[in-house]
């Protein structure tokens, strides 16, 4: 941890208003947030990628093959066009999914950006709000 | 200083340190930074505890899914003659040949050594309130989360303050008492 020399620490403005508390708060909270849900985008991405790879692959495979697909946690056998179907619209809600997460991500990151910019006018080398 | 309430799940809310000076006299600083410190062990400890319980959350609605969708899959074949053949897990490494005919009821195990049977749409209801209570569960968990990240905010920049008062005044008043 920095510790401040003194002549920052007689002018840091040791007064915190419950506006100011009300946006630290915040800004920790909003960081907790967007570190949760990077972890789920990343997970959800690479099941996506999973699924890309299986499309491509079931491309080359031949058309009477019956195809062990997982639902659940079992195997069903299934013909190429249902397995391909049903690949198609996983892929579908993935890419959705991906989707709100990553405006989600863009919200807060913006919102953090406000935080940040108001927090360092009122408290400057006083605080730290880098990850 | 905000009053002390408390939110829906009954979590007290952190005092708010306005001016530190109205907050704790000097010889009072020892005292109340030592309440400070059990008062935010106690916030970390929910706070564990919370990750705890979203942590088995977080794991059972995934399995509530999956069968859900294997129900799901029944329901979209029960109209077609032909049974569905599967390779189903017989022990952790072991599968074993299935086919089954035409499904119309299931059986789910409901916990505590208790099966039960039902048809593929009750169960199907049945399920998809299962998963909705989990995922309700999860969000009230997350928002105690957030409230208890905003209370251990509080008490850390409450403490960090009352401390540098502390050195402040120590400072100010050995300056004053060399002079």
């Amino acid at each position: 941890m920095k510790m401040l020399d003194q002549q920052d620490e007689d002018s840091a403005d040791t007064e915190v208003t419950w506006e100011d508390q009300k946006n630290i708060n915040a800004f920790s909270r909003l960081n907790m947030r967007i570190q949760n849900l990077e972890e789920a985008y990343e997970e959800k991405k690479k099941e996506k990628e999973y699924l890309d790879d299986l499309s491509s692959e079931l491309e080359l495979a031949d058309e009477d093959e019956l195809i062990k697909y997982r639902v659940g946690d079992t195997f069903v056998n299934l013909t190429l066009d249902a397995t391909q179907s049903r690949i198609e619209s996983e892929q579908e809600t993935l890419s959705k999914e991906l989707e709100q997460f990553s405006t989600k991500i863009d919200g807060i990151t913006d919102e953090m950006s406000k935080l940040k910019v108001l927090l360092y006018k009122k408290f400057g080398t006083s605080i730290n709000l880098e990850r | 200083m905000a009053q002390l309430e408390a939110n829906p799940r009954g979590i007290p809310q952190a005092p708010f340190v306005g001016k530190v000076e109205e907050f704790t006299t000097e010889s009072e600083v020892e005292g109340t930074l030592k309440k400070f410190q059990e008062m935010l062990s106690k916030y970390k400890y929910m706070e564990t505890h919370l990750l705890q319980r979203k942590k088995s959350l977080e794991s059972k609605i995934p399995d509530i899914k999956k069968t859900l969708d294997m129900v799901d899959f029944l329901i979209s074949n029960e109209s077609s003659p032909e049974p569905i053949l599967t390779q189903y897990e017989l022990n952790d490494t072991l599968y074993a040949h299935a086919s089954i005919p035409s499904p119309k009821t299931v059986n789910l195990w409901l916990g505590a050594n208790v099966m039960l049977e039902y048809s593929t749409s009750e169960a199907r209801t049945l399920l998809s309130q299962k998963l909705g209570s989990a995922r309700t569960s999860l969000e009230q968990v997350d928002e105690d989360l957030e409230f208890l990240r905003d209370q251990i905010t509080t008490m850390e920049v409450n403490t960090a303050r009352v401390y540098n008062y502390d050195v402040k005044l120590r400072r100010l008043r050995k300056e004053a008492g060399g002079k």
